[in-house]
């Protein structure tokens, strides 16, 4: 086993929650924390060369990433648990890395049962034998402030960056903002990236009309959130003059309402009676109050063959018909291409536009 | 006591291959009719593709046309939810949003739709709990609902055991013999396994399954070959490998496109079971029999020719 204070650990890209992960590697666990390189085109060539064909795109995505952290230095790789086939990915993951050559040690959640207190220590331990853990959970919890900072600021950032009358300055502190994210060191790091962002959004002028286009977001965890994955959808709607809307984040499907969410399940008794999948009951929650809300479009996203989204899709279907909203259905696999969801998308916005001046 | 008449529809896929004796028991014993839709044929494929958002799993679309070949032909349909039997013992999140599901394409139609809900990991809740409100919403006292359900259990075990002792029995016959790892609905339905097992028989080999095993034994012995496997059924299934593998000259693994589990694990088992062939066989709508045929005759060769009797 390698040494704590030599073990160089990562975990795939994803959105942009990384730079916590990098903070709690290396504040909470006292571990070094390898970045792995932005996912690119060759990370998905990669994953989708390996993988078995048709398992849902987020795995090929994982995989390639892993490949090049390990190529990065990376000697420990952490891959989460899950109540969809993610609970699966660890294993299979493990394997075909180990088949193709690479050696690393691999913390996989899945070993653990999550819903005992004790393993979570032994899985801290792991990382750093040495760790003490009431500084642990204090550093850690620095790293999950992180992480709301994060879904709150990027939240304000697609709502209104598309509406920026000072020629990019709202993309500007948005990337500040994320720079001092990443290469925060502690406590008062972070509070000052937030509050300096915080300040700087509120004194750019916004060019808003009173009505804006909203269009609301709803889907698959891991490509609902992740710009590479969805092709920078939500900054695709922003650039054409939309307020974009995303509930789905970590801080409120994990922090905020936890597992269940049985209060949200309580306002779509009439749609559905249980929970459908790991995140059914939010997605159709929020669908059903973009539509209540007047926004002018839905859309869902969703990777190739993620089944709970699919079976999500035929409820959204009966919002969309009930509350005469359009929904826009995507799916991304490896080979989705940015001219194909841009003139799918053109079309989307042209028809909410349309229907706005008509209604 | 006398309760008004019911009669229950019981779609032919999905759980039904694994709970139709459960299922059918546990009514007998309430004094409910059921009614089971015809095995799958050419329309009841081609109309529940059409109901289906088309990147489902065959399974799944089978399954909707079989609700709808019930539809009007009883009070109810029954449309389970199964979630987990425990930690690793779940079922394919499609189990879970099966109800909601068929509720929301079925909207249109005045049929209703019974439900049970499993769920040991999330909600804490039993099969047998489920069964129990089951009964109620039938209306039927706790008491004869609870002895209901533990005559129906009875002979569920036993009807599993009694497959499981028909498959030893076969297994000491002499001759070719071929695993068959998919999931029950796959493997028994009339349009996936059954294309399968027939031409297996006819080249006179002997088709066993994966899942006919005893399945305490097959969770256990399924962390040879996965320790984290989280589905219930493809536990079943790696364990009866597990169990059966030395006994067979080969493997074939039977999946329905594009099944979520089985994506995932029969990548797993090709890349650590070795020393046995393995043909990894995907079932879609548009599988005539033909392309099916080919590919087991070239499998059946292959093993022949392995055993030197080619």
């Amino acid at each position: 086993m390698a040494e704590a204070k030599t073990r160089s650990v990562s975990f795939p890209r994803y959105a942009e929650y990384n730079c916590a992960f990098k903070y709690i590697v290396e504040q909470a666990l006292g571990c070094k924390y390898v970045m792995p390189p932005p996912l690119t085109k060759r990370t998905m060539e990669l994953g989708a060369k390996y993988s078995p064909d048709f398992v849902c795109t987020p795995f090929k995505t994982m995989l390639g990433n892993l490949i090049e952290a390990l190529e990065a230095g990376a000697d420990t790789l952490l891959m989460t648990h899950g109540l969809c086939r993610l609970g699966y990915y660890g294993e299979l993951l493990e394997q075909i890395l180990r088949d193709l050559g690479y050696q690393f040690e691999f913390i996989n959640l899945s070993e653990y049962d999550m819903s005992k207190k004790k393993e979570y220590l032994r899985i801290v331990r792991r990382f750093n034998p040495k760790v003490n853990p009431a500084r642990f959970l204090a550093r850690f919890l620095e790293g999950v402030r992180m992480v709301e900072y994060l879904d709150e600021i990027t939240a304000l950032y697609y709502q209104n960056c598309g509406f920026d009358a000072m020629d990019g300055a709202y993309r500007r502190s948005w990337q500040d903002f994320l720079t001092a994210m990443y290469t925060a060191q502690g406590r008062a790091d972070i509070e000052s990236a937030y509050r300096t962002v915080r300040r700087a959004f509120s004194s750019t002028r916004l060019d808003k009309p009173q009505r804006p286009l909203r269009v609301g977001i709803v889907g698959e965890f891991y490509t609902v959130m992740d710009a590479f994955s969805n092709l920078e959808l939500e900054q695709k709607l922003a650039d054409m003059g939309v307020e974009v809307h995303r509930w789905m984040n970590v801080t409120n499907q994990f922090l905020r309402y936890g597992s269940g969410q049985k209060n949200l399940r309580v306002k779509i008794r009439d749609l559905c009676q249980y929970d459908m999948g790991p995140t059914s009951t939010a997605n159709i929650w929020y669908a059903r109050e973009c539509a209540e809300r007047g926004f002018d479009g839905i859309v869902h996203v969703k990777s190739a063959a993620c089944t709970p989204e699919i079976d999500v899709m035929p409820v959204l279907q009966n919002i969309g018909a009930d509350y005469k909203i359009p929904v826009l259905y995507l799916t991304y696999d490896a080979q989705t291409s940015d001219v194909g969801l841009m003139t799918r998308l053109e079309a989307f916005y042209d028809m909410i536009h349309m229907r706005k001046k008509v209604l | 006591m006398e309760y008004e008449p019911v009669k229950i529809g019981l779609p032919r896929a999905l759980l039904y291959a694994r709970c139709r004796v459960l299922w059918r028991a546990f009514f007998q014993e309430l004094g409910v009719d059921t009614v089971t839709s015809p095995p799958t044929d050419r329309e009841i494929l081609e109309r529940g593709s059409a109901l289906a958002i088309d990147e489902a799993c065959l399974s799944l679309k089978i399954y909707l046309g079989h609700v709808q070949a019930l539809l009007g032909a009883c009070d109810y349909i029954l449309v389970p939810r199964v979630s987990s039997f425990g930690r690793h013992r779940s079922m394919c999140t499609r189990f879970e949003s099966t109800p909601d599901l068929v509720r929301s394409v079925f909207r249109g139609s005045d049929q209703q739709f019974l439900s049970y809900d499993v769920d040991e990991e999330m909600e804490g809740k039993s099969e047998e709990a489920a069964f129990l409100e089951l009964g109620r919403a039938l209306g039927r006292p706790p008491k004869a609902v609870k002895k209901a359900y533990k005559a129906a259990k009875k002979a569920e075990l036993g009807h599993h055991r009694e497959r499981v002792r028909r498959q030893e029995q076969l297994l000491k016959r002499e001759g070719l013999k071929v695993l068959l790892a998919a999931h029950s609905y796959v493997a028994e339905d009339a349009s996936m396994g059954r294309t399968v097992t027939d031409y297996l028989k006819k080249a006179g080999v002997i088709p066993l399954r994966a899942d006919l095993v005893d399945r305490d034994a097959a969770l256990k012995r399924s962390k040879e070959l996965s320790p984290t496997c989280k589905w219930e059924i493809s536990r079943e299934i790696l364990g009866g490998i597990a169990l059966l593998r030395d006994q067979v000259d080969g493997i074939i693994l039977l999946s329905a496109f594009p099944c979520g589990p089985d994506a995932m694990v029969n990548e797993l088992i090709t890349r650590r079971v070795k020393g046995v062939p393995i043909l990894n066989l995907v079932m879609d709508a548009q599988s005539g029999t033909a392309g099916v045929e080919t590919r087991l005759e070239s499998f059946i060769d292959i093993i022949r020719f392995q055993r030197g009797e080619l």
